[in-house]
């Protein structure tokens, strides 16, 4: 393990760099924390008083006991993992295609496919808008996942994952009798186990964060996911008054996360080092 | 069932767009035979290996198992098994998997895919590995897991494509212990897929040299060494290759060919002079063991030794004669000859083998293999 050793063996000049680093990146998160731990009319007063005792859960209480907030946790683990489930089933089926069955046009739609990557979601908001809107969509559940199946990254990641797969493994299948359902199910899908869970991860991240759509399509309190809901709160509140209750806001939108990637951790630092060894 | 003929290949062609691999390859194979593809890379014996697992389509002609027409049936359908170079096993299922997949998919009642497996796992000698991933196992176990996974089904025809080319030499000799064991034990042919002359020799009742498209010869292979259908086969099939020069008939009485080499001496061959006059260019071929190493003046000519190989306990002697001709002899393990000496080349033509100009092979009366 001689490699690995001399990898994690860092000169001091490099260690003290990465540790200002890391120090930047943490810092706004701790003071998040802290300032989300004191009361709002304390903060008022000084907003210094973050980094002392006394410290307060009142913020998490004042959260909690918002009536909407559970319902609006539901609403985006609803979307999350509607729009996760679907965009894995989806990029599956569309990776095996476009890595192993042969049809007329199959370059050609794969093109198109990834030229999906170059629309800017600004540029189509629009249309969608309002397609959903003579479809009825807005304010469902399938109007919030529906869009985020649409994703060009995934059926290239996974077809790139699957091209990865040796064919002896598909030709062996076929000569046990295999029909092409059942080597893709009971052969290759399980092979491709570690890029779901990256893909995965990422499209629940994506989909848990996105506030611009789930802005525009839903408009009543009770479809709001937690980043509308959260957000539509703050407004009630001047934002100085409110200090406290708002960074308390902020950590429990970002706690789901924190445990997706307590989790998957693996996952996401091999899905980054994978995507800049790529590069 | 006594050598009903158990593969048949009539006129197999095979192309990649304009690249023809396969060209109207015509071959019987017997019930219970093993037979092995032996060529170079890039052949085509793959091609019609997988041709015949139905992994590849053919572009004409038929391929019939057992009497019953397989070109059109999907690979799971035709009868037979395949163990792959690279073994090909699922890596995310345990060897019992693994095994029991293909009679999964095929129906087969669970309590006989246990037993099978259980039998192939004691067969194999992979009973206590039975609940492993293959990622676990030793390359040699693996491929005993490849070749289990092709038992179970019971297959009329193993193909094994390669099957000992990713082992340690000690390893491919027990394995081909192994694969001589079980074509003992089951009632099935077998064709082998390999460039290694060795494992063809050893393992194969008969052997079929591919080269250039085509199946170039079929015969056992003690045929094949003897009496190579052409100057392709005579170089490819021994060790070294077989030397092969350019030679003049002799008028002569004798049923017997004699010839004349470019230095100007004489071999009497063994090969009917019938049908070789007026023919056009002859070449001589002779192995190595044909070729013995003496001292100057006192073989059939002289040469100079260019390259010495000791083998232990035979000398390989790379030797140029005086018009520049190249020829490789043979001496006794604990020879003194060195790169650079003159020494007596003595040919021994009863051995030696004529090529028509068309490169077909006139062998000897009474072959003789030193």
């Amino acid at each position: 393990m001689k490699g690995l050793a001399d990898r994690h063996r860092l000169s001091p000049l490099a260690l003290a760099g990465l540790s200002v680093a890391a120090l930047v990146m943490v810092a706004p998160l701790l003071w998040t924390v802290a300032l989300s731990l004191k009361s709002n009319a304390e903060l008022m007063r000084d907003s210094g008083t973050a980094f002392f005792a006394p410290y307060t859960l009142e913020n998490y209480r004042a959260i909690l006991q918002g009536s909407q907030v559970f319902g609006w946790l539901l609403n985006s683990l609803i979307v999350s993992l509607g729009t996760t489930l679907g965009v894995l089933a989806l990029c599956s089926l569309a990776g095996y295609g476009f890595a192993r069955l042969e049809f007329p046009g199959r370059r050609a739609l794969f093109v198109f496919v990834l030229l999906g990557l170059a629309v800017p979601e600004q540029a189509v908001i629009l249309p969608r808008h309002q397609l959903f809107a003579d479809f009825g969509l807005h304010n469902s559940y399938p109007g919030l996942i529906l869009p985020g199946l649409a994703a060009p990254f995934g059926v290239f990641f996974m077809a790139q994952y699957f091209r990865g797969i040796p064919r002896e493994l598909d030709e062996a299948a076929l000569l046990d009798g295999a029909s092409r359902w059942t080597l893709f199910w009971k052969v290759l899908l399980p092979l491709t186990w570690p890029a779901q869970a990256t893909l995965g991860v990422f499209t629940f991240l994506a989909s848990w964060n996105d506030y611009w759509w789930p802005l525009i399509s839903a408009t009543r309190s009770d479809r709001f996911t937690l980043t509308v809901g959260l957000a539509s709160s703050q407004m009630n509140y001047a934002q100085t008054s409110g200090l406290g209750y708002l960074m308390a806001q902020a950590v429990f939108a970002a706690l789901p996360i924190l445990i997706v990637y307590a989790l998957f951790q693996k996952q996401i630092v091999g899905a980054m080092a994978g995507a800049a060894a790529a590069r | 069932m006594v050598t009903l003929a158990s593969l048949e290949l009539i006129e197999v062609r095979k192309a990649y767009g304009a690249a023809t691999v396969l060209d109207g390859v015509s071959l019987s194979m017997q019930a219970g035979e093993f037979l092995a593809f032996l060529g170079p890379s890039g052949s085509g014996k793959s091609t019609l290996l997988r041709v015949i697992a139905g992994l590849e389509t053919v572009d004409g002609g038929e391929v019939r198992l057992g009497g019953r027409r397989i070109d059109q049936l999907p690979p799971g359908d035709r009868g037979v098994a395949m163990v792959f170079q690279h073994y090909a096993l699922y890596p995310h299922m345990s060897v019992r998997d693994n095994m029991a997949f293909g009679l999964r998919n095929a129906g087969v009642a669970k309590g006989e895919i246990g037993r099978r497996v259980l039998d192939a796992a004691r067969v194999l000698e992979i009973e206590p590995e039975l609940d492993r991933k293959p990622a676990q196992l030793s390359g040699g176990q693996r491929q005993r897991v490849a070749i289990g996974r092709a038992i179970v089904k019971q297959p009329q025809l193993f193909l094994l494509d390669e099957p000992l080319s990713n082992l340690d030499a000690a390893l491919r000799m027990r394995t081909r212990v192994q694969l001589a064991e079980l074509r003992n034990r089951v009632d099935a042919a077998f064709i082998m897929v390999t460039h290694d002359q060795a494992e063809a020799m050893t393992l194969a009742d008969r052997v079929a040299v591919i080269h250039d498209r085509r199946i170039q010869q079929v015969g056992p292979p003690m045929e094949i060494y003897a009496r190579p259908a052409n100057v392709w086969v005579a170089r490819f099939v021994g060790s070294p290759a077989m030397n092969v020069a350019p030679v003049e008939l002799l008028d002569g009485e004798s049923d017997s060919a004699s010839v004349r080499l470019g230095d100007g001496s004489q071999v009497d061959t063994r090969v009917p002079r019938a049908g070789l006059a007026g023919a056009g260019p002859l070449q001589i071929g002779l192995r190595a063991e044909s070729v013995r190493v003496t001292g100057a003046g006192a073989g059939t000519t002289d040469a100079r030794v260019e390259l010495v190989e000791r083998l232990g306990d035979r000398t390989l002697v790379y030797a140029r004669l005086s018009d520049g001709q190249a020829l490789t002899g043979e001496d006794r393990g604990a020879s003194r000859v060195q790169a650079g000496d003159i020494v007596g080349l003595r040919i021994e033509g009863a051995a030696a083998h004529l090529f028509a100009p068309d490169g077909s092979g006139r062998h000897p009366v009474e072959s003789t293999t030193a």
